[in-house]
Parts: structure tokens; C-alpha cells; sequence
């Protein structure tokens, strides 16, 4: 999918401009609040018309000012997916999602409700009202609309932030999943950089109504490392393995770690902050850490006035952070061997 | 019941009739209304609305008295359009219904715009994004979203209806079995001495019919919530 | 501060409303029939013009509403009726001594319209569309005319085509508007007042009793002196003069 904007917008006193060209499947946009991201969505969509500019999508233009088209919402086939639900309360569970369904074209229409109701694992809601759903239900029950009106581009405008912690890590997969399996490209707005590198490729990140850059998810957590206080956050599938004392153990590759989690799950993904590893040159005989990984130094790259450390642990990837000074104490540099601490308590689980 | 005579009992039935049927016809319009107000941006849109609640502010007289000049004789819209086409309004049940409709309208439109304006414009923007056009939108989303709004808005058009005199006797008369409602029936007993009893008895009437209304109203409110 | 205020718009509402315009100890009150309105006012500015310091206060309309309000205590020192029936209620009410009612005039029930309608009896109205006549609940012109109009057989024809009217010159002014295809007034009212309509036809007298304007002077009315000076004045040479004027038949 490709997706392409020449446009300019003004709001009051904010003003938006955009000028970029972006291709893909899975795409993310980010920035903090205000920034425009949901004001261009809203280009894309239809809800709002620049003031100048063409937008196009695969190369068919969908609004130009200078020869006066501007496709209405309901023909441009582009979904949306919002904070909240706003599912239609006067329709029971099978009704919304086939809302779309029915208005779209016969020719267009290669998704199917089984299908899509198989993959959320809704099928036991469908005779229900809405009402009567949690908020992770409604929420799905929200993507399945959306996808079932078999749109050429999904745009998820925050889709997750209205959740809890562990009700969007559980959603996650199923938003991937669906995508994935009809094959509908998508626009990912999000704060958040946890969920830009689950869902994205490609990010394109706004600041002040412009475009400040476009890069890979990857890259873009890597940059925010030095701004963050939480720096670089590392995201870890463990499978659990037994309890001891009081800690649960995981397999991590190759590798070992104690964590104080409290799940029994046979897999769960867990965030550890780069700030959280501490790294020796030597091994320190004696630690309170429970855990103390051999690993290796693959990169090294700069990140506002800190490094980041990239590692190889037993076949899985790491990221430390450290000041400058620490990493020539230690003469850090690619291909040497370091030893990384990290208490138990440093590990958070997400879903 | 007391010696109701025939003129009586079909003063009744013309009040329901009347009031029924202003009120059915007041329906496609007062939505529209009350749509185009709430959801759509247009020059004169002020205009509209104080329009639409003028007969509110007036006496009904005033209103009846200005149907008169519209519609009767020497009326504009009865050279242009009417006495070519040999459609006679004044002193009818039309004109009843006319009367009754314009003075209850700006109550529908209320009504609605209050129903209407508590529907999430989200719902809108999502309907539309799924691929419904404008008309697709009312009919599939505002108009089941502002059916509460509509159901109070008839209620009180109709009930408002049942009692309107003041517009009524100027533009359609007191002609007993056309056009006289259980008001004007009422009007010609209480101007006679010995009428009392039945003015009474006509009142006690329009009481009963007036409660029927509100407990059925009631009614069709708890039906909607039990749905929801 | 406020309270001030408050004290202060309370005393200007008491004011306004506690105290009516001061009534005058020579105000007499008549309630007069609707037909009778342009008589009575000359006779009364005749008599005011005589006896200065007398005022009248005038109240037109049907003469059984009128009636229902004199029952109902609404100031009155002479009655003008157009029918004995009224007259007769108020005296059963003891609201009149029968000693103080003398008959005043008498006209004749008459059907108006736009000429050239092609009306010429009372059997051709039932060809019309619309008549307005007098409420008979309550105006003696509309019970004159619903009299005459059921003894000629016409009753059942003429159903759902009679408007009904407050009193005699509601009944005219319709048919002036052309709302309605004629209607059924006094002859003196066609005299006096009719612009747009003629008449017609005059409704034979022996289809409905004669119309007979009784007055009286009520008992509130009986102690006023510059009441039953009036009603003294009502039996006058002068005054029969007046109602021949405006085409009232009198004696």
C-alpha cells in the first residue's frame, strides 16, 4: 500500500503540513499528543479536508484541491479503528460488525464474517447487544467491523489506549493476526513506542504538524533512548519453567532468568528497561542479582548523550545503556565479551 | 355517560382524528428539521430556528389569525396555489389540522434535536467510514438513535393538539361534526347557561384521554429501556 | 440591597393590582345583545349627554353568555336581550324582578350573502356549502334561525354545514370574508352593517316566534337612581326614535 500526502491544514492556530510519500504494510505513526496525528488520519479518511494538497492512496488520488475532488468518506474504503469503540448501540453484536459488510461493493467483498469471527474468537457474542460486552469484547468486536467492510487501508487511531495493561497485551495478537491473515495494510497511531515495534515497519514520526522523520520502528526506539528515562525498553518472550524460592525461573534461549513475576503462563512477554542492566567487564564473583548473563557486543550506537550497548545473549538480543565515561572505563567496543546483572525485580511482564 | 349527543361524541372523535392526524403529518417534517439543525451548517440557519419557534411565543390566535391571511380568500398561497387547483382550506378539518400542526411543530422539533443531540458524532463519523452516505446515516443510525426523542415529541404534539382552541376557531370554525374538537365544543357549553354539565363532562373527557396519552407514553418509555 | 428591591417591586405590584381605576359612584353597567350594540351606544351617549356625571359601562354579546355571566356575578344594572328566554332564566335566578322588565323592539331573522348567489328561499341554503348562524346553545339570532330551520324540515340537510358563531356579528363578518356562503343575521344588522353581502331573503315569520328584545333592570340595578333613570329613558319617544333609526321595529 502505498500512501501519499502533499497537503497543508490550518486549525485555529495550529497548523498542519505534510509532504511525504510512504509504502508498506504495516505502518505507524507517532508523537505526543497534539501533534497532528490524528489531524492527518482525518485527511486520509475524509472526516476533515486540507486546505490545500492532494492526498493519494496507491497512486489514486483521493482529494486535490487544485481540481476540486474530494472523495466522500463512505467511497474512499478506508477503516477506521478508534480509542473507543463507538459501536451502534441499537444494533446487536452480528449486526455492527456486518454494518460494513453490506455496503461494500460484491466485488470487494473477500472477507467473510466466519472468517473474521474465527479469528477474534467472537463467535459466542454475536446475538449479544452491546452493552453487555467487556471493553476488550467491544473492542474487538470494533476491529472486526472495521475489517469486515473490507477496506484497502485500516487506520487504528490509538486503538489500545482506552485499555488496561494486560487487556491491550491480549488484544495486540489479535489486532496482528487479522491484518495479517486478509492482508489489510495498516496505519497504527500510537504514544506509544511498546506498541509501534509490536505492530509497525515503517513509523513516521510527527512533531508540530510536520513530518520530523521516517524510519523503522527499531530505529526509532533506539533514538528515543537517550530522551527517555526509561531508555531503550527490551521486549522478551520467556517460557516459564519452575518455580524457586519465592522467583519464578524462565528460559530465554540459551539462558536462564529469575524473574519476580508472578505469572504461570507457558509464555509471556516482558519489558526490561535498558537502564536496568549493569554491565562488568570481568566476572563479578559475588552479586545480589539473580541474574548474570555472558554476553557479546554486537553494536554500539549513540543515543542523545548516552551509548546503547547492543548485545548477544545466548543466541537473544539485549540492549544496555551507559554514559560515555562508563563505556570507555570499560572499553566497550563491538565483539567483546561483557557480563550483564540484571535483578529479578527489573523484569515487568505485559500480557 | 351523561347525555352525550351525536355532535358530542363526534366532537371527540374529531379531537383524536385532528391531533392524530396533525400529528403524522408534523413527523417527516419536524425531523427533517430538527436534522438539519443539529447536523448540518448553513447560512440562514438562525432564520430557521426562530421560525420554527415563533408559534411557540405567539398567541394562538395570533397564529390562527395569520393562517387566515395565508390561506383564506384574499391569502397569497390561496390565489397561487390553492383556488387553481379548487382546494378550498378554510373551515375544514384540513384547516384544523393546519392550525394544530403549525403551533405543535416547534414542540416535535424540540423534541427531536434533543434526541438527536445526544447521538455521539462518533457514531456518525465510524457509520460513514463503513461506507454509509448521508441519507444511509439517518436512516440507518440518527433516526433509530433519536426514536426516543421523536416518540416525547409526538406525545406532546399530540397532546398539545388535543387542546389547541385559539388557532383553530379562526381558521377552521366551530362547525359541529367538521370541525368542532372537544375545546370548541367545550367553548359553546360554558358560554351557555345551562351548559355546565356537560362542559363538565367534556373536560372529564379530555382528562381521561390526556392521561391515557401520558401512561402510554410512560409505557413506551419502559419498553425502550428494557430493549436496550 | 437586595431585599430593598424585593420590598419595593412588592409594593408597586400591590399597587398596580389592588387598586382598580376608581369607579365612579354614577357608572352603570349594561350587558347588551350583540345586535342592539350601535343602538344602545347612541341612546346611552344620549342620556349621558343629558345627565352629566353618569357613565356608562357597555358589554356586548350573545345574551345567553351574557346571561351566564350576570349568574355568575359579573356587574350588570340593565339587560338587553335578544330573546324572552333569556330574560325569563335570569328572573328565575331572582336576578330580576319580574316588575322591572318591559319589552324594548322587535326585528325580523334575514339570510346574507354575496349577491348574485343564487338564494332565494330557505329551502335553497341547503344547496350551500357553509352558513354561519349564531351558537343556538347561546344566541337567540342562531336559536331563531335553528327554529326556523327545523320546522321547515331542513335540520338533517343542513348538518355539518352550519358555523357556529359567539353572536350575530361574528355570524356577519364571515359571511363578509366569504368564509362562509351566507349566513343567518337580523335584518338591522344587514342594514346597518353589511359591506361585502345583501340580503338575501327574509326568514318567514311563521317558521319562527317573533324576535323580541326584552330589558330589565336588574336588581343591583334597581338601587342605582341613575340606572332606572335609564331604563325610564329605554320607554321614551325619544329613544323608540333611536331604534327606528337603525331599522328595529318598535311597539
Amino acid at each position: 500500500m502505498e500512501m501519499s500526502i502533499n497537503a497543508s491544514k490550518q486549525f485555529g492556530s495550529f497548523r498542519l503540513e505534510a509532504d511525504f510519500t510512504v509504502t508498506g504494510q504495516r505502518i505507524g505513526l507517532f508523537g505526543p499528543s497534539g501533534s497532528g496525528k490524528s489531524t492527518l488520519v482525518g485527511l486520509v479518511v475524509g472526516l476533515h479536508q486540507p486546505d490545500h494538497g492532494i492526498v493519494s492512496l496507491d497512486g489514486e488520488a483521493i482529494f486535490d484541491s487544485r481540481k476540486g475532488l474530494n472523495l466522500p468518506v463512505e467511497q474512499r474504503r478506508v477503516g477506521m479503528v478508534f480509542q473507543r469503540p463507538h459501536l451502534f448501540p441499537h444494533l446487536n453484536v452480528k449486526h455492527n460488525l456486518l454494518y460494513g459488510h453490506r455496503r461494500c461493493a460484491p466485488e470487494n467483498r473477500k472477507i467473510t464474517l466466519d472468517s473474521v469471527v474465527g479469528v477474534l474468537q467472537i463467535e459466542h457474542l454475536l446475538n449479544r447487544g452491546v452493552s453487555n460486552l467487556s471493553g476488550g469484547e467491544r473492542q474487538r468486536v470494533s476491529i472486526g467491523r472495521a475489517v469486515l467492510s473490507n477496506p484497502r487501508l485500516l487506520i487504528m487511531d490509538e486503538p489500545l489506549s482506552g485499555l488496561d495493561d494486560s487487556l491491550k497485551f491480549q488484544i495486540i495478537p489479535f489486532l496482528k493476526n487479522v491484518c495479517e491473515t486478509f492482508q489489510i495494510p495498516y496505519l497504527f497511531i500510537s504514544h506509544s513506542m511498546i506498541e509501534m515495534r509490536i505492530m509497525t515497519d515503517q513509523v513516521l514520526s510527527v512533531a508540530d504538524g510536520r513530518i520530523a522523520g521516517q524510519m523503522t520502528a527499531e530505529e526509532l526506539a533506539r533514538s528515543r533512548m537517550g530522551e527517555s528515562h526509561a531508555g531503550y525498553i527490551n521486549l522478551l518472550k520467556l517460557k516459564y519453567s519452575h518455580r524457586l524460592d519465592g522467583l519464578h525461573v524462565y528460559h530465554w534461549g540459551n539462558a536462564h532468568l529469575f524473574a519476580s513475576g508472578s505469572s504461570d503462563l507457558p509464555e509471556s512477554l516482558f519489558e526490561l528497561s535498558s537502564t536496568d542492566i549493569i554491565l562488568f567487564k570481568r566476572h563479578p564473583e559475588a552479586i545480589s542479582a539473580r541474574n548474570l548473563l555472558q554476553c557479546r557486543v554486537t553494536d554500539v550506537f549513540e543515543s542523545g548523550n548516552r551509548l546503547g550497548i547492543e548485545m548477544e545473549c545466548g543466541g537473544e538480543r539485549l540492549i544496555a545503556e551507559v554514559v560515555r565515561q562508563a563505556a570507555e572505563d570499560l572499553g566497550i567496543e563491538r565483539g567483546i565479551k561483557v557480563y550483564a546483572a540484571i535483578k529479578a525485580t527489573a523484569f515487568r511482564r505485559l500480557g | 355517560m351523561p347525555g352525550f349527543t351525536p355532535t358530542d361524541y363526534s366532537a371527540i372523535l374529531l379531537s383524536i382524528k385532528v391531533a392524530t392526524t396533525a400529528t403524522l403529518i408534523s413527523l417527516p417534517f419536524g425531523f427533517t428539521v430538527a436534522y438539519l439543525m443539529t447536523f448540518r451548517k448553513f447560512r440562514g440557519r438562525v432564520v430557521l430556528d426562530v421560525f420554527v419557534n415563533l408559534p411557540l411565543t405567539l398567541p394562538p390566535v395570533v397564529v390562527g389569525y395569520l393562517l387566515l391571511l395565508l390561506l383564506g380568500q384574499q391569502g397569497w398561497i390561496s390565489k397561487v396555489l390553492l383556488q387553481p387547483l379548487g382546494i378550498k382550506l378554510i373551515f375544514t378539518w384540513k384547516a384544523a389540522v393546519i392550525a394544530t400542526a403549525v403551533v405543535g411543530f416547534p414542540l416535535m422539533v424540540r423534541s427531536i434535536r434533543t434526541g438527536m443531540e445526544t447521538i455521539d458524532i462518533r457514531l456518525i463519523q465510524a457509520s460513514r467510514t463503513l461506507g454509509a452516505g448521508w441519507f444511509d446515516n439517518v436512516i440507518t443510525i440518527i433516526l433509530p438513535l433519536s426514536i426516543r426523542g421523536i416518540i416525547a415529541g409526538s406525545v406532546l404534539m399530540f397532546a398539545r393538539g388535543l387542546g389547541e382552541f385559539g388557532a383553530t376557531i379562526i381558521v377552521a370554525g366551530n362547525i359541529p361534526g367538521v370541525t368542532q374538537t372537544i375545546p370548541l365544543a367545550i367553548y359553546e357549553y360554558v358560554s351557555s347557561p345551562r351548559g355546565d354539565v356537560m362542559a363538565m363532562a367534556l373536560c372529564c373527557v379530555s382528562i381521561t384521554i390526556s392521561i391515557a396519552v401520558l401512561i402510554f407514553h410512560e409505557w413506551l418509555g419502559r419498553q425502550m429501556i428494557r430493549t436496550d | 440591597m437586595k431585599f430593598r428591591t424585593i420590598k419595593l417591586l412588592l409594593c408597586v405590584f400591590c399597587f398596580v393590582f389592588l387598586t382598580g381605576p376608581a369607579a365612579l359612584a354614577a357608572d352603570v353597567n349594561l350587558s347588551v345583545a350583540a345586535s342592539l350594540r350601535e343602538a344602545v351606544t347612541e341612546l346611552s351617549a344620549d342620556f349621558a349627554k343629558k345627565s352629566p356625571g353618569v357613565s356608562f359601562q357597555r358589554n356586548f354579546g350573545g345574551s345567553g353568555a351574557l346571561a351566564k355571566q350576570i349568574e355568575n356575578g359579573a356587574p350588570c344594572d340593565v339587560f338587553f336581550s335578544a330573546n324572552v328566554e333569556w330574560m325569563d332564566y335570569l328572573e328565575g335566578k331572582r336576578l330580576i324582578d319580574a316588575s322591572n322588565i318591559s319589552t324594548l323592539a322587535f326585528n325580523e331573522v334575514v339570510f346574507v350573502g354575496k349577491p348574485g348567489l343564487k338564494v332565494h328561499r330557505l329551502q335553497d341554503v341547503v344547496k350551500l356549502e357553509k352558513i354561519a348562524i349564531g351558537s343556538p346553545k347561546s344566541v337567540p339570532a342562531g336559536q331563531y334561525a335553528m327554529e326556523a330551520i327545523t320546522k321547515a324540515g331542513l335540520d338533517k340537510q343542513l348538518e355539518n354545514k352550519l358555523v357556529m358563531a359567539k353572536d350575530v356579528r361574528e355570524c356577519l363578518m364571515y359571511a363578509e370574508r366569504g368564509e362562509v356562503d351566507g349566513a343567518f343575521v337580523y335584518k338591522t344588522d344587514a342594514e346597518i352593517m353589511a359591506k361585502e353581502v345583501k340580503i338575501l331573503f327574509i326568514v318567514p315569520q311563521n317558521l319562527y316566534p317573533r324576535v323580541t328584545y326584552p330589558v330589565a333592570l336588574t336588581v343591583t340595578g334597581s338601587k342605582k337612581a341613575e340606572a332606572v333613570a335609564f331604563y325610564g329613558f329605554l320607554q321614551s319617544a325619544e329613544a323608540r326614535k333611536v331604534l327606528s333609526k337603525y331599522g328595529f321595529a318598535v311597539k
